[in-house]
Order: structure tokens, then C-alpha cells, then sequence
């Protein structure tokens, strides 16, 4: 236990240095500031209501950025060990293939949450200056958030064992963002397609990673309340579960991999 | 002499590719063993399956007589690739450190094997600058550097000798020295024939797969005007195994 805690904190290390080092997440935080900031101080017509409004605005600069950062570091974890023959000293080591797998993606998640707690930090900043307050709805909406990132990041991890990073980077954001936005829609629209396309519909329906379902930004601009506490963790759980599974098939492909 | 490594009839085949057939090679404790061969003889390939990173599609590969897919029997092994782009964004200490903690070393032993190894290779120096600054023989010493780290009794290294300019090389050919004379086991593919005479206490020669000749380097080449490069030219031309 005590040598996978090592490899597993060694991994953690390497994911944040990486990801600090590349000054990706330094110019999204920029872009955030630059951006919310002023949206912070907007009053739009002098109606002091509208400011919710902003806050949808800049949730989504939020969900695109944490999107951008968890996919940007999922998509590089594996497929670069390969390019840059680093696979060759790491598999030489005495860490199982398993282990490998989940310690990049818990360095992965570490990393991704580190840039995705500044930039709720900068937005928790921009609420308080318009004179909100923080609230139970916005707790949930955090942690539903953090629980995403993780399972974008265990999305493109597994596809960082089969894709360049772009490659990769793009397929995965095709995957989540259309989620995102589509998800919900698609059991009405399979509905009004024929037998072969409603069945193909339906599958990426339950097969697709659910990325609505961790979006409470609904909730928190128009003052619906937090959601149930059973439906947080069925949420939860959903998220948990997913992530585990692209994990185990990630170590089945990498331990089938030829290096 | 205690058996390190035992090679016995191993045959790797990529589908109807065979990269190695029927290896019979060993190596003991304290032994230098200089595996030779041109470019697709099957080298690498070979020592990816000590590494435990290909299993023989027959024959056999153990490592302190377990299996090299083990992880336990992989913390007894240090690795250098032949050329390893290490990651861009760390400097040298912070290459350590990450190796340090995969192969489960505490924090103190990383720290100070880290300094002793830096010296070692000549990269104290240059410790805190990031890898992508580093030229192709600095990145060459680091990964010695990593293959020590644990200090492991069997090291494993491919084309140690690229990118080392003539100084370098005096000074990894007395390290290599030295680690046998600390009873470390070494065993590295080279095209390097000088430097493989220089080192060597054995060398096997391969050739599309098969090693055709094996055996002391000072009984092989060591006789009259003989030598490894005169030997390598003529078992390569006649093929057959010796």
C-alpha cells in the first residue's frame, strides 16, 4: 500500500507540474478574470435583477474552460509516454499496468481540480462583489462539477490509449459538449426517427457519457432550490461508476498494448 | 556464478515475423554482457521481454529466476532506453523524484541518491534546468541517472553509448566498471564494437533473429591481430552460429 501511495503521489505530481507548467490554465484564468470581472460589476438597463443572468454567462465560461483543461490533460496522459518513448523506463519500473492507469488518472483529476477550484474561486469572487451570497444549491453544483471533471478526464484518458492528444481532444469534446447541450433531447428524438436510426440514437443515449446530468446551472441562475439529496448521489454514483468503468477498459488496453 | 539472467530457446514471433528465435543466453552476477547485432536483429525486442514489456511466443525469460512481468522482480532491474525524450517541463531533480517514487523509494532516499547520481553523470549543474533544454547526451546521462536511481543489482541498458561525446564515454565506461566491481550485473545492446571489446566480459551476436555467436569477448576476439569488429564482420558474413 505504502509503495502504491509513492507511485500514486509520484503520478499526482507529475499531472500538476505538467499542467502548471504549460500556462494553458493560466491563460483560460486570465480569460476568466478579464471576463467576469466586469460581468461582476454589469448592471444591464440599471436592473439590478438581470445579474443571475450573468451568472449563467459565466457558469458556461466555466464549464467550457474545467471542459477544456480535464480533456486537454486526459487526452495527453498516454499517447505522449509513447511518442516521446517514456512508456519504455516507466513500464520498466516496478508499478503493474493497473496501477499506471490509476495513478495518471488520479494526477489527472488532482490536476484538473486545482484549476477548476481557482476558477470557482474567481467566480465565488464575482458573485460576492455583486452582493450575493453563497448558497446550498451552489455546494451542490460544485461538488456535481468537480464529479464531472473527473469522468471527462477518464473519458479521454481512455482515448489517449488510442488517438493522438488532438484527435482525442476532439472526438471526447464532441462526446461531452454534445451531451452537454443534446442529451436530454435525444429519447424525444429518437422517438420521431425510424426503427435502424431511433435504435442508434438510443444507444449513444445509454452508452454516452451523461454530461447534463451534472449541470446545475439552471438551478443556481433562476433560484430553483437544491436538488434532492437522493438525486445528488444518484448523480454521484452515475459519475463514480462511469469513471470506473473507462478506467477498467483502460487498463485492459494498455495491458493488451504492444510497446 | 549465480544465474541473473536465463535465457532458454526463446522464440518472439509478430505474426509470421519472427524478431527472436530460439535465444539461449545468460547472464551472471557481476558480468558484463554486450548483446550485438545490426539494425532488426532483434535486440530490442529481447530485452523487452527481460523488461516483462513482450512475453516469448516459446521458450522462456527469467530474471533472478522470476518472471520479468512481475513487478517484484522489475524493482531489481534498472532500464535505459536507447533515446528517451524525458518529460520537457521538469529539470533533472524532478525526473529523479518522479522515477524515485515509482519504484516506491521514500522521499529521503530520493533526495539523496539524487544528488550522489546528478554527480555521477555530470549533471549537478545543470540539475534545475528543464529537460527540453538539454542535449541529446545530457539526456543520454539523466537516463542512467533513472536507471540507478534504485540501485539495482541487474541494469539493462540499449545504446548506452548514443550521444555521449569521448569524455562522457571514458567516464560511463569507469562507472560501468565500477557497478561490476560492486557485483551489478550489466547487460546492453551496442553497436559501439570498441567500446563493447573495451567493457565486456561476454558478447552474443545476433543476426535476423538468431544469435549466431557467443562466448568470452577475450577468447572470441582476443587473439593476434583479431579483434570485435573483425570477428562481428566475419560471423555476420558467414551467418552460421558458433
Amino acid at each position: 500500500m505504502t509503495v502504491f501511495f509513492r507511485q500514486a503521489k509520484a503520478l499526482v505530481r507529475l499531472s500538476f507540474l505538467e499542467l502548471w507548467r504549460r500556462n494553458d490554465v493560466f491563460g483560460l484564468l486570465i480569460l476568466a478574470l478579464a471576463l467576469m470581472v466586469p460581468l461582476s460589476m454589469a448592471t444591464p438597463f440599471g436592473a439590478t435583477g438581470a445579474s443571475r443572468y450573468l451568472d449563467e454567462v459565466a457558469l458556461l465560461l466555466l464549464w467550457g474552460f474545467s471542459m477544456f483543461v480535464s480533456l486537454g490533460v486526459g487526452s495527453r496522459l498516454f499517447r505522449p509516454e509513447f511518442e516521446r518513448r517514456t512508456i519504455y523506463p516507466l513500464l520498466s519500473k516496478p508499478i503493474s499496468r493497473g496501477c499506471l492507469v490509476l495513478g495518471k488518472f488520479l494526477g489527472a483529476v488532482c490536476a484538473s481540480w486545482s484549476a477548476l477550484a481557482l476558477f470557482y474561486a474567481v467566480f465565488v469572487g464575482s458573485v460576492l462583489l455583486r452582493g450575493g451570497s453563497l448558497s446550498v444549491e451552489l455546494a451542490q453544483g460544485v461538488a456535481l462539477h468537480f464529479a464531472f471533471v473527473a469522468l471527462a478526464v477518464s473519458v479521454s484518458m481512455l482515448g489517449s490509449l488510442a488517438m493522438t492528444p488532438s484527435a482525442n481532444l476532439t472526438v471526447s469534446s464532441i462526446a461531452l459538449v454534445g451531451m452537454f447541450f443534446f442529451g436530454r433531447r435525444l429519447p424525444e428524438y429518437a422517438g420521431t426517427l425510424s426503427a435502424p436510426l431511433a435504435w442508434l440514437v438510443r444507444l449513444v443515449y445509454a452508452m454516452g457519457p451523461h454530461a447534463e446530468f451534472f449541470d446545475m446551472r439552471q438551478r443556481l441562475v433562476h433560484g430553483w432550490g437544491a436538488v434532492e439529496g437522493r438525486v445528488l448521489a444518484a448523480v454521484l454514483a452515475y459519475g463514480i461508476a462511469y469513471s470506473a468503468v473507462c478506467l477498467m477498459l483502460s487498463a485492459a488496453v494498455l495491458k493488451r498494448k504492444r510497446v | 556464478m549465480d544465474k541473473v539472467v536465463s535465457i532458454e530457446r526463446a522464440s518472439k514471433a509478430f505474426g509470421r515475423i519472427k524478431a527472436v528465435d530460439d535465444l539461449t543466453l545468460s547472464l551472471g552476477e557481476g558480468e558484463i554482457v554486450g548483446f550485438l547485432g545490426t539494425n532488426g536483429a532483434g535486440k530490442t525486442t529481447t530485452i523487452k521481454m527481460l523488461l516483462g514489456l513482450e512475453r516469448p511466443t516459446s521458450g522462456s525469460v527469467s530474471v533472478f529466476g522470476g518472471d520479468p512481468a512481475d513487478p517484484a522482480t522489475r524493482a531489481r532491474i534498472g532500464y535505459m532506453p536507447e533515446i528517451a525524450y524525458y518529460y520537457p517541463y521538469l529539470n533533472a531533480r524532478e525526473l529523479l523524484a518522479f522515477y524515485g517514487g515509482i519504484c516506491g523509494l521514500d522521499s529521503r532516499t530520493i533526495r539523496e541518491r539524487s544528488e550522489e547520481l546528478l554527480a555521477t553523470v555530470g549533471l549537478a549543474d545543470a540539475a534545475k534546468r528543464p529537460l527540453k533544454t538539454y542535449s541529446k547526451g545530457m539526456l543520454q546521462r539523466a537516463g542512467v541517472a533513472q536507471a540507478l536511481l534504485a540501485d539495482p543489482p541487474l541494469l539493462v541498458l540499449d545504446e548506452p553509448f548514443t550521444g555521449l561525446d569521448p569524455l562522457a564515454r571514458i567516464h560511463f565506461r569507469e562507472l560501468l566498471r565500477d557497478l561490476k566491481r560492486r557485483g551489478k550485473s550489466v547487460f546492453f545492446s551496442s553497436h559501439e564494437l570498441g567500446e563493447t571489446e573495451l567493457l565486456c566480459d561476454r558478447i552474443a551476436i545476433m543476426k535476423e533473429g538468431r544469435c549466431i555467436c557467443q562466448g568470452p569477448v577475450a577468447d572470441l576476439a582476443g587473439g593476434g591481430d583479431r579483434n570485435l569488429e573483425r570477428l562481428f564482420l566475419e560471423v555476420l558474413e558467414k551467418g552460421g552460429a558458433k
